[in-house]
């Protein structure tokens, strides 16, 4: 198991020097010339010139990204001297937009893209799970109708479109909510659950669609096996049997799968985090986006890419430990 | 060359406001609204926090030699950034009244206005209580150089006024000898009460010019570079106390601004929250419902075109919406090099269908036919031109007019060449690309075909859009100016002289241009301001009458504010309210 | 004759699916006496498992309707509420399953599962005593190294050593019947003998008795001490073994037993099959069910088509068939005339 392990974080570096070489090649061979973002309207092609120079994007490709990488161990200097703004380790960049280290940018962000997405993750996986449960247990009964249906629902509502019914309906049109708007957990615990129901619950809605599906499928499959006949065999209650047999059995996958979900959401909710106004890194990448700002564009690809990889391997070695079979053949 | 906010300058460039191309208008103005009670102090109560309701993500710039679109001009102006001169609380034209501000008058020009004087008022300070002294000022111009920092963001003519040393860099990476250059353009007294700008040439508005944030102070130990945009050290009433770019930005009360030290600002509120990020639509629908918070709430941008009707077409709205021209004229810019034939210029005004332009860019709120380049709102420079006999005052085309103006640029010799390549190559018409202009471009192609020119679409990326037709100009292409102050001098030799600074379209082509530049050089030195006034007034029907440019709309502008905000007029000046003096209801 | 340990009367167990009521056992009663080994024999979908499932009402998850009687210790096991099923269930009768591969829960220990089988009736047993009871069950049933293999995973067994391991759960509680629904099928023929054996022997020491349902004709012989032959929902011949395979009285266990190669009895002779196939238990002939695939089916308009027979004492078995006592009598003898 433990060289299972080691073996899988190692592939998982190798992987993030592979993704982060073509994460950087790709947007540095965009296109538009990075340097010309650096200075506004009045911007005249020497200013141009100057500024691709001081910024190292006249060197070639190669020699760029190993800058890059020496900044995220050693830190780096950006700007003409004598103004010069340092980014210390791990350094992504500096973005000329938003006149900040990119790294900065990225720890101010992540926090609410993490709140975002656990709280979507709690939701759905309670939802998701406690429905499709429920709809496998009451099979065929109206519990499992409404699951269906809500599952159906939940899949075909575009989320900004929900998005924007729950503000218009819940907030403007009910006031039973304060507009949806960031606040630390460590500021305003309240607020902080407040301003984020209704992004989680858009979240949610959209996922637990999936779970529910998952989970009813899953366990009426599980229900299937011939174990959960030998415990039901053995005199084991039936609570014990969903627990330790049905759910046990079924959980796998979907956790699995869940993993992954929630490492794709820590890359950002783009619609939920615009619509919603959560100053998160969907945001964040969306703005560089259209802002061209390409050492942030860079940055969050990245992490978004480093958070998958490393979900991936959590993910792998996670099963390991949950299903003994995949242990032992690795 | 006075610029939008990003968002805004988009809306230009993409042609919604410069669409519609033409200048004949019969139904006179539309009816400008200017807010009923919102824009009055009725009922202002000391305190409160306003909130500000925006689209962007953050602010397009804070720091001061890097602003220079008019919404923040006057918004930090009125907020946190004092200058050496600024304009009057006050709405209407009255609002364009320059008046002093860190000086104890407006200035004192000397050496044929070569030489501008200013005094600084006693107890000016800094929000950490340091005095504001002439060399802060200097420091802060001198970082408009520093293109490499401040990004060559700022009013880079007024750069040309002052006498600084030609390669001067900046203060970040100026030598010795570069920056002692530099002190002897802009002196300060011993007292450092005193500060003397010394100009290549007259500028008789001078004063006018250092009204521009470029040329607020900056105290140099407190200077962070690129980053100094984040937080900028405040002079004004307020002062920023949190920035978070994507979120918001929160303004409180300076407790070390004096206002025995100034005049002009009298504020109410307590605290401004500039919220970032919002959804458009969530704001207009925010707006229309009026509840809680948002009832202290104003919109940095304007109301969603499909909003327009719900809010003019309801009296409940009368004391919180405003319609009204927000200071750009929109045209199309005529290359002189390709295009050397008034006839043919003409041609294409006449036979242009701007009623369709307009209406497909959102019909009569989105602006007025424009009879000229000065913006009405420049009540002294403004008057309507004498437009080409023909010209449809509905802005619909009169192809017969048109038509009888191509006949004659036919019969003219000098205009062979220009008629060749209108009827045979066709004319680029540059644009930047928009969804919007996929449609404007069938109608102008549609509106020449029935006078035999041809039209060959240029869609250009909206972010390069000016920067490619700086380099390459086209034939044809959209674009939008508002004047930097009250004077059309920052209208008329900037869109027409050679290195005036928009003039993209080779009007030193024209035969006639010395001629005209004689007028304008005359016009530009004019001390007397009505007479001053009568010759731009004349130049302008100049313009019109050679047709160097296709007026298009004086573009307008529709807002809403919530229920409680007062004050909220439009600052002549800027185009936006005067949020300084904006104050609440209980 | 003792009192039999269960008795089942008149027992239907019918599925709801979309396409209809599946009559899966269609009024089905037999005994099983203690310490016997009852065979249960059929083709698939012939409702031997379906009964085995009913008498430990294992239909969890499926929509299924149970009538009857299910007499055991004068109790109605289809009658008593789930607390006291539980106290039944794996206590007083057990069950072997037929895959061993995927009887056991792949996410505990073989140890774990064990023990779980006898604290669910023992709770208060102590660990070291419920240590002591796993490492027992798992020598009786012949698992080497018992101590180091108690917490190996089922994946880490193969199928004859994982069917010892549902065997000891199955027996770790001593229960009185042991149902064992094709214990052997999914094993390597070698295995199969060494798991019969093992039944066999544990049975023995035990006194329990055993419900063996099977397909295969040469485990019954083997095994069996009496013979129920199932067919489409029906029981239609219960005989002593010897009897059974001596002379069957019903058509359909001729037909069977003459499927069956038998090596022994060269008077049968050649391999026989029965024509046609098993019927649609939704749509389920009228009469005897056996009917269109009987040879010696009576005709149009008998009763064969009309009623469905009951089992009744012909010679020292019990069948149930239409024909008359004599001739089924000599059907098997002749075998198959």
């Amino acid at each position: 198991m433990i060289y299972f392990v080691i073996r899988r974080l190692l592939f998982a570096v190798v992987l993030l020097f592979v993704v982060s070489f073509f994460t950087y090649v790709l947007f540095t061979a965009l296109p538009t010339n990075p340097a010309a973002l650096t200075c506004g309207k009045n911007c005249t092609p020497e200013v141009i010139a100057r500024n691709e120079v001081r910024l190292g994007y006249d060197q070639p490709i190669h020699v760029q990204y190993g800058r890059f990488l020496k900044g995220i161990f050693a830190g780096r200097t950006y700007g003409p001297e004598g103004a010069s703004v340092h980014c210390p380790a791990p350094a992504l960049g500096y973005s000329f937009e938003y006149h900040e280290c990119v790294t900065d940018l990225i720890t101010r962000t992540f926090p609410v893209t993490l709140s975002v997405a656990i709280g979507a993750f709690v939701l759905w996986m309670g939802i998701g799970v406690g429905l499709g449960t429920l709809a496998a247990l009451r099979r065929g009964r109206w519990q499992d109708r409404f699951a269906t249906t809500f599952s159906v629902v939940g899949i075909s509502l575009p989320t900004f479109f929900f998005a924007l019914l729950a503000i218009l309906v819940i907030v403007i049109w009910g006031g039973l909510l304060d507009f949806p708007q960031y606040t630390g957990f460590t500021e305003n615990p309240i607020k902080w659950f407040s301003g984020l129901l209704l992004p989680w619950a858009t979240l949610a809605i959209l996922s637990a669609s999936t779970y529910v599906r998952l989970t009813r499928n899953g366990i009426l499959e599980v229900m299937n096996e011939e174990f959960v006949r030998l415990g039901l065999a053995k005199g084991v209650k039936r609570r014990t049997l969903i627990i330790k047999y049905v759910m046990r059995a079924a959980m796998v996958p979907i956790v699995t799968i869940a993993g992954l979900d929630f490492a794709a959401l820590l890359g950002g909710a783009v619609i939920t985090e615009s619509v919603f106004n959560l100053p998160g890194m969907g945001k964040l990448s969306i703005r560089a986006v259209t802002d061209s700002d390409l050492p942030v564009l860079v940055a969050t690809t990245l992490v978004a890419a480093v958070l998958i990889v490393v979900a991936n391997a959590v993910v792998d070695i996670l099963y390991g430990f949950l299903d003994p079979r995949v242990r032992e053949k690795v | 060359m006075r610029k939008r906010r990003a968002f805004a300058a988009l809306l230009v460039a993409s042609g919604l406001a410069i669409a519609a191309c033409g200048g004949g208008d019969g139904g006179g103005t539309t009816g400008e609204e200017s807010g009923g009670k919102s824009a009055s102090s009725d009922g202002i109560v000391d305190g409160g926090t306003l909130h500000i309701l925006d689209v962007s993500e953050g602010a397009t710039n804070l720091d001061p030699q890097r602003i220079y679109t008019g919404a923040d001009l006057g918004f930090l102006g009125s907020t946190i950034q004092r200058t050496l001169t600024s304009y009057k609380y006050a709405a209407g034209v009255e609002g364009s009244e320059l008046v002093a501000d860190l000086a104890t008058d407006t200035g004192t020009a000397s050496n044929d206005a070569k030489t501008w004087e200013f005094t600084l008022r006693d107890g000016v300070t800094f929000e950490d209580g340091s005095p504001i002294e002439c060399k802060d000022i200097r420091y802060g111009v001198s970082r408009t150089w520093a293109s490499d920092v401040t990004g060559d963001e700022g009013p880079l003519f007024a750069l040309s006024f002052i006498d600084a040393p030609e390669d001067y860099p900046g203060p970040f990476t100026a030598t010795e000898e570069q920056q002692a250059g530099f002190n002897e353009a802009i002196e300060c007294s011993e007292d450092g009460k005193t500060i003397t700008f010394n100009l290549r040439e007259s500028v008789g508005d001078f004063n006018f010019t250092v009204a521009l944030l470029a040329f607020g102070p900056v105290p140099e130990d407190q200077d962070t570079g690129d980053q100094y945009t984040l937080k900028p050290v405040s002079s004004g009433p307020f002062k920023i106390e949190s920035y978070e770019q994507g979120k918001e930005l929160v303004m409180v009360r300076n407790e070390n601004w004096n206002k025995d030290s100034d005049p002009i600002r009298e504020p109410h509120l307590d605290k401004i929250v500039w919220h970032f990020g919002l959804d458009e639509t969530v704001i207009d629908e925010r707006m229309i419902a009026d509840e809680g918070d948002d009832q202290a709430a104003i919109v940095y941008g304007g109301i969603q075109p499909q909003n327009l009707q719900t809010i003019f077409g309801d009296d409940k709205f009368k004391d919180r919406r405003t319609d009204g021209f927000d200071g750009f004229v929109s045209y199309t810019m005529v290359n002189m090099k390709t295009v050397n034939c008034a006839e043919i210029r003409r041609a294409i005004w006449l036979a242009l269908d701007r009623d369709a332009l307009r209406t497909a860019g959102g019909g009569p709120f989105t602006g007025e036919y424009a009879k000229g380049f000065i913006n009405p709102r420049l009540g002294a420079d403004y008057e309507e031109a004498d437009l080409p006999e023909g010209l449809n005052e509905d802005g619909t085309p009169n192809v017969e007019a048109a038509q009888a103006e191509m006949d004659k640029a036919k019969a003219n010799p000098d205009c062979a060449d220009a008629y060749k390549r209108a009827t045979e190559t066709g004319l680029t018409r540059d644009h930047a690309d928009s969804e919007l202009w996929q449609k404007l471009i069938a109608i102008w192609i549609d509106s020449m075909d029935k006078i035999g020119i041809k039209i060959i679409d240029n869609p250009i990326e909206p972010s390069k859009y000016y920067a490619t037709i700086n380099e390459t100009p086209g034939d044809l292409m959209s674009a939008g100016w508002a004047a930097d102050w009250n004077n059309a001098s920052t209208v008329i030799p900037p869109l027409f002289i050679k290195d005036g600074g928009f003039a993209y379209n080779y009007t030193w082509e024209d035969p006639e241009y010395d001629a005209f530049k004689a007028l304008v050089d005359e016009a530009k030195v004019e001390t007397d301001r009505e007479k001053q006034g009568d010759m731009w007034k004349e130049l302008n029907q100049w313009l019109v009458d050679r047709v160097w440019n296709i007026p298009g709309l004086y573009t307008k502008t529709q807002n809403i504010v919530g229920s409680r905000v007062r004050n909220a007029y439009q600052w002549y000046q800027f185009g936006w309210y005067n949020v300084g003096a904006i104050g609440l209801t209980e | 004759m003792s009192t039999p340990l269960i008795s089942i009367r008149d027992l239907h167990v019918s599925f709801h699916t979309q396409d209809g009521v599946v009559k899966a056992v269609d009024g089905v009663s037999f005994d099983v006496m203690p310490g016997e080994t009852l065979g249960i024999v059929g083709e698939s979908g012939s409702g031997k498992s379906v009964t085995a499932n009913a008498i430990m009402r294992l239909n969890f998850g499926t929509q299924v309707d149970v009538s009857g009687e299910i007499i055991m210790n004068g109790k109605n096991l289809l009658e008593v509420d789930d607390d006291e099923l539980r106290t039944l269930r794996g206590r007083q009768m057990a069950m072997v399953f037929q895959d061993p591969l995927t009887a056991l829960n792949p996410f505990y220990t073989v140890g774990n599962q064990i023990a779980e089988a006898y604290l669910i009736h023992h709770p208060k047993a102590t660990k070291s005593e419920v240590r002591e009871i796993v490492l027992n069950a798992m020598v009786k049933v012949g698992i080497p190294e018992p101590t180091k293999r108690m917490d190996s995973y089922p994946h880490e067994f193969s199928g004859g050593m994982r069917q010892r391991i549902v065997i000891a759960i199955a027996l770790v509680n001593n229960p009185q019947l042991l149902i064992a629904d094709e214990p052997t099928t999914a094993l390597d023929v070698t295995v199969q003998a060494q798991i019969l054996e093992l039944i066999g022997t544990l049975q023995e020491e035990y006194g329990s008795a055993v419900m063996l349902i099977t397909h295969d004709l040469g485990v019954i012989a083997e095994t069996a001490d009496r013979v129920m032959v199932m067919y489409a929902g029906h029981a239609v011949e219960l005989a002593n073994v010897d009897e059974l395979f001596e002379t069957p009285t019903h058509p359909y266990t001729v037909g069977l037993l003459g499927s069956v190669h038998s090596l022994d009895d060269s008077s049968r002779g050649a391999l026989q099959t029965i024509s046609g196939t098993p019927p649609s238990l939704i749509n389920l002939p009228t009469g005897c069910a056996f009917h269109p695939r009987c040879r010696f089916e009576l005709g149009e308009n008998s009763l064969c088509r009309t009623e469905a027979p009951q089992l009744h004492a012909v010679g020292k078995s019990r069948s149930a068939c239409h024909l008359p006592e004599s001739q089924l009598l000599q059907i098997g003898a002749k075998g198959g005339v």
